[in-house]
């Protein structure tokens, strides 16, 4: 099994993922609704090779990935106003659309590692 | 059925880190995790600050590896107490590794405990050990674009130490950008230019470590973002 820190948190998701499914009875998983943050340092790509690397051969070996990446939010320094939403890291980088500061801003939204539904019966 | 969760993915890792705090607080213990690239020197960093300040500190480590207690024997031949922890290939050290360590240290009238994290810039990251602050070590043989390649690190840090600057002259790493992109990330991050080979810097950093452990004793430190 690769050493890959995907792997880590692929195991953590299933078991979660187990444990959501015994409390509510439930045998067979369809889909795992996870929301990963543009800055979580989680390769998507990995983390759904590990999944499928991990369910293999279990009887949730058909069960899909509904992966959604959060884009990066930030609040400026100075003024406070929101901006980014844009896909990848950019935002990390530009001047407030506003006022132009340049250091200092805060993550809003964008460093989220959640599972956010699963389709399972 | 679509069945709503919303389940933090690290919240088993980060309920443990949460009794590690418990642990070290109870105790006004400063826990600070180390993170950099392999080679970076974390271990000479270590060496110096414990040899250094040896006379004012009881320290403690936490040695993070992929293999080897190279380091962990290095640290301890400065005289601090030294745990080795051999991660076998996985990439980071994670809260239920440093819990089972902290048995294996005397807590008893310890001021500082480093955690020295497997030598890597994304996973340990994201793995919270129960410290008090990371600090992010990068040294002038790298990329000046590494705080713009790694911004998880340089957001969550509260110090960063850029080493080997003895090695300035040898090198195209440009100082400012590696500042400039480290606090656009991070407003608050102390930084120190140092060379834990000769010894110049450090003791900006020693002076930080010291206000630290004050903060630690009166209870000014806020709980570190994650």
């Amino acid at each position: 099994m690769p050493p890959m820190h995907e792997m880590v948190i692929a195991q953590n998701i299933l078991d979660i993922v187990r444990e959501e499914m015994a409390a509510r009875q439930c045998t067979r998983l369809v889909r795992i609704g996870l929301e990963c943050g543009a800055l979580s340092g989680v390769e998507p790509e990995s983390l759904r090779l590990s999944l499928e690397a991990l369910l293999d051969g279990g009887p949730w070996a058909e069960a899909g990935l509904e992966l959604r990446v959060i884009p990066l939010r930030l609040r400026c320094f100075s003024c406070g106003t929101v901006f980014g939403g844009e896909s990848g890291q950019d935002a990390l980088w530009q001047p407030c659309p506003r006022c132009g500061e340049q250091f200092g801003h805060t993550v809003e939204q964008g460093k989220e590692l959640r599972i956010s539904h699963l389709e399972a019966s | 059925m679509q069945i709503p969760v919303v389940r933090n993915v690290l919240e088993a890792n980060e309920k443990l880190a949460d009794q590690v705090r418990a642990r070290l607080d109870a105790g006004k213990i400063l826990a600070l995790n180390l993170i950099s690239s392999p080679g970076a020197g974390k271990t000479t960093l270590l060496e110096r600050t414990l040899a250094d300040l040896s006379g004012e500190f009881r320290m403690a480590v936490i040695e993070g590896d992929l293999q080897t207690d190279n380091d962990a024997r290095r640290v301890a031949a400065t005289g601090a107490q030294a745990v080795q922890i051999n991660t076998e290939g996985g990439c980071h050290l994670n809260s239920s590794m440093i819990l089972q360590a902290l048995d294996n240290i005397s807590l008893d009238g310890l001021d500082i405990l480093f955690i020295e994290n497997v030598g890597n810039l994304v996973c340990p990251v994201e793995f919270d050990c129960g410290e008090d602050a990371k600090i992010a070590l990068l040294s002038v043989a790298e990329g000046d674009d590494k705080p713009e390649k790694y911004p998880l690190l340089f957001n969550l840090a509260r110090a960063m130490l850029l080493n080997k600057i003895d090695l300035l002259p040898h090198v195209d790493f440009d100082v400012q950008r590696a500042r400039n992109f480290a606090t656009r990330l991070n407003r608050e991050l102390a930084i120190f230019e140092v060379s834990c080979r000769n010894g110049q810097g450090l003791t900006g950093w020693y002076d930080w470590l010291r206000a630290m452990r004050q903060a630690k004793l009166e209870g000014r430190l806020t709980r570190p973002e994650r």
